[in-house]
């Protein structure tokens, strides 16, 4: 069978659903795509630890305390899991790590954000969680199944953290006024990057993500499933969400909402975004400061035998 | 067991909550490992770590509660910089890992010859907390002593980074067993079924050979630790304390 | 291998048993350089929210993999080596209208 015919099989098997394992022989696209998806997502698990970090050592109670730190391990285990799922597509974790810090490779628009009170950090376990397991649930069917079987376990140890992020917000719904309005505050800043977080629709007859079921469902499709769940919790608490044009169109089936701004997430996601650089930088910082341990228990980078 | 009359139970108080910051100061600075560590596999074992002795605080803290009549919380983020009673080894920053991991061997060595004795415990309470925490410190040990042991044996610049370490933190580290002014009491009720000065000359016996047999020497002398072991603090010890009581102190009466 | 890999990092791959007595399944992976750490790791990634009754720990290169079709899912019927391969339910139905019988009944329930 020639290259393009065995392509043509590849792609008709997992266009209809069949799986791929790490030792199968692929198309270099098909490759390619899945790496640079899972990278991503890697990536974005780790950057993701920094915003929640510096709340760790600020959290007011013992069981608080607890909840998040455990919290944020999960994020690390989860770069882990994927990290490993991406090495063994052909490239080396440190290898990704480099790129990841040189600003090659790009993380999720919503960890560039600065997390300025402990109201933040409920906002963010219960709703950014949330919107990424709605991603990633979807992701549990992927036609690279190394991927799938670690979505199933990534959105089962999500779950906890989303009730961790509901029960700091309701916790604080019901405490004192300035409580309560440093919900809505939070709220106020985080939903733009909210509605930009699952991305702008895209074409199905292009996206080749979702033609070759790497992913499945479009982006558009995610954030409406996303709405329908979430934002009748945020009403039910008496907030508000800051867009007047926010509603579900019943005759439409889907709710409208003001076009979020792309140009924003494009700029975020290339390293523009309040707190990229910064928390690059921070990252750079912490890896130069402890590869002499790496060095020391697992060897130096290029000492690999061939 | 009988109730305690007021100066055995504030003896009794002083040592648990001599434990329980010992346990909660070390669970905040190891718990900054968190996102950074070194190698991401050590990230998630470091931050289990953290949260277990962040877990064994709140429980001595909910026993100390208990006792006294107040509240787990209160005790651990209400009190200011000066009330806390942490051995002056978790005085010090978190700084590089070969520092973290000298602490931690330290640290997890003696809590488990403090531990093996109090599991004896005449005070039935705590005994059996003992107990349950003793079965998560095995954990801790075999973590710790692999590490001491990698890092000796690493080479040239992991080995002299742990031998500084363990150099600096020495002095302070005896501070675990520095003295309690209710431990006469402790030990007539035997609550503390032997001196602070018995488990350190154990925790030497134990520690010692194991640097010697790496090539990690520690002074000969065995001084004792100074009477304000648990009681002078630094401004490191002050930062901490401003970041985690920084949003608990936001305000006092709200519930979090 | 590409010049980005450390020399001493391996890949050991986790079975896990959810309930005492359950099959050992394959949870994941983790890197470590040695069996030491990574049964640590292995605990801290499959078993540190108490998830799991037991652990195997395998270097990567101890796993010897089987996927070729023709050894696994030859052309010919092999339906005679599986319970589903018998279809009975018509034979059975001729068999009791000749006996003049009801379906059988387990005694004594």
């Amino acid at each position: 069978m020639d290259e393009a015919a065995r392509a043509e099989a590849f792609y008709a098997h997992v266009s209809g659903g069949g799986k791929v394992e790490p030792d199968d022989w692929m198309p270099d696209d098909y490759r390619a795509a899945v790496l640079k998806f899972v990278e991503m997502h890697a990536n974005s698990e780790l950057m993701g630890v920094l915003p929640e970090r510096e709340w760790i050592l600020r959290a007011p109670t013992l069981r608080r305390k607890l909840a998040l730190t455990s919290k944020v391990q999960d994020e690390v285990g989860h770069a882990q899991l994927l990290y490993r799922v991406a090495e063994d597509l052909g490239k080396p974790r440190e290898q990704m790590l480099a790129d990841l810090l040189a600003g090659k490779t790009k993380f999720h628009n919503v960890f560039h954000y600065p997390t300025r009170s402990w109201a933040d950090v409920g906002i963010i376990a219960w709703l950014v969680d949330a919107a990424a397991i709605v991603s990633q649930q979807a992701l549990r069917d992927s036609s690279y199944a190394p991927y799938a079987r670690t979505m199933k376990k990534i959105c089962w140890e999500e779950s906890v953290h989303i009730m961790h992020g509901r029960d700091v917000v309701l916790t604080l719904m019901n405490g004192t006024d300035a409580q309560r309005a440093s919900v809505q505050e939070a709220l106020d800043r985080w939903w733009g990057p909210l509605m930009q977080m699952h991305g702008p629709p895209t074409d199905p007859a292009t996206d080749r993500d979702l033609i070759w079921k790497i992913k499945a469902k479009g982006n558009e499709q995610l954030r409406q499933e996303f709405l329908s769940i979430y934002v009748p919790r945020i009403w039910e608490l008496g907030l508000t969400v800051p867009d007047p044009l926010l509603a579900y169109d019943e005759a439409a089936g889907q709710w409208v909402y003001t076009e979020p701004d792309w140009a924003e997430l494009r700029s975020v996601v290339t390293g523009h975004g309040p707190k990229s650089q910064e928390r690059l930088e921070f990252r750079r910082e912490a890896r130069d400061a402890t590869q002499w341990v790496r060095d020391a228990i697992i060897g130096p980078v290029g000492t690999a035998a061939a | 067991m009988t109730e305690l009359d007021a100066q055995t139970q504030e003896a009794l108080a002083e040592l648990l909550l001599s434990m329980a910051d010992d346990e909660f100061v070390l669970g905040f600075w190891d718990s900054e490992w968190t996102g950074i560590a070194p190698i991401l596999e050590e990230d998630v074992a470091m931050s289990s770590v953290s949260q277990d002795e962040i877990g064994h605080a709140k429980a001595l803290y909910e026993l100390l509660a208990g006792l006294t009549g107040d509240d787990a919380d209160r005790i651990a983020f209400g009190r200011p910089a000066d009330g806390y009673r942490h051995a002056a080894l978790m005085n010090h920053a978190r700084t590089d890992w070969a520092s973290s991991i000298a602490r931690r061997f330290l640290y997890e060595n003696a809590d488990a010859i403090r531990l093996e004795s109090l599991a004896n415990s005449s005070y039935q309470p705590l005994a059996d907390l003992v107990v349950k925490m003793r079965r998560e410190e095995t954990y801790h040990l075999l973590h710790f002593d692999l590490w001491l042991r990698r890092l000796a044996e690493g080479g040239e610049e992991s080995h002299s980074r742990l031998a500084a370490a363990i150099d600096e933190l020495w002095a302070d580290a005896q501070a675990v067993f520095a003295p309690l002014a209710g431990e006469a009491r402790l030990m007539a009720a035997r609550i503390l079924p032997e001196t602070l000065e018995t488990l350190r000359a154990r925790w030497l016996e134990r520690v010692r050979p194991r640097l010697e047999a790496l090539g990690l020497p520690v002074p000969a002398a065995a001084t004792p630790p100074d009477a304000d072991g648990r009681i002078r603090h630094t401004e490191e010890f002050a930062w901490l304390h401003g970041e985690f009581t920084m949003v608990a102190r936001s305000d006092e009466a709200a519930t979090w | 291998m590409s010049d980005a890999t450390p020399a001493k990092d391996r890949v050991w791959e986790v079975f896990r048993q959810e309930a005492e007595g359950d099959p050992m399944v394959h949870g994941g992976s983790v890197k470590a350089p040695d069996e030491e750490l990574a049964t640590h790791y292995a605990r801290e990634f499959y078993g540190r929210r108490q998830e799991s009754e037991r652990l195997w720990i395998v270097p990567r290169e101890a796993i010897t993999e089987l996927d070729d079709p023709d050894l696994l899912k030859p052309p010919f019927d092999r339906s005679f080596k599986r319970p589903g391969g018998f279809l009975i339910k018509h034979k059975l139905e001729a068999a009791r209208e000749r006996a003049g019988t009801a379906p059988a009944e387990e005694a004594g329930e």
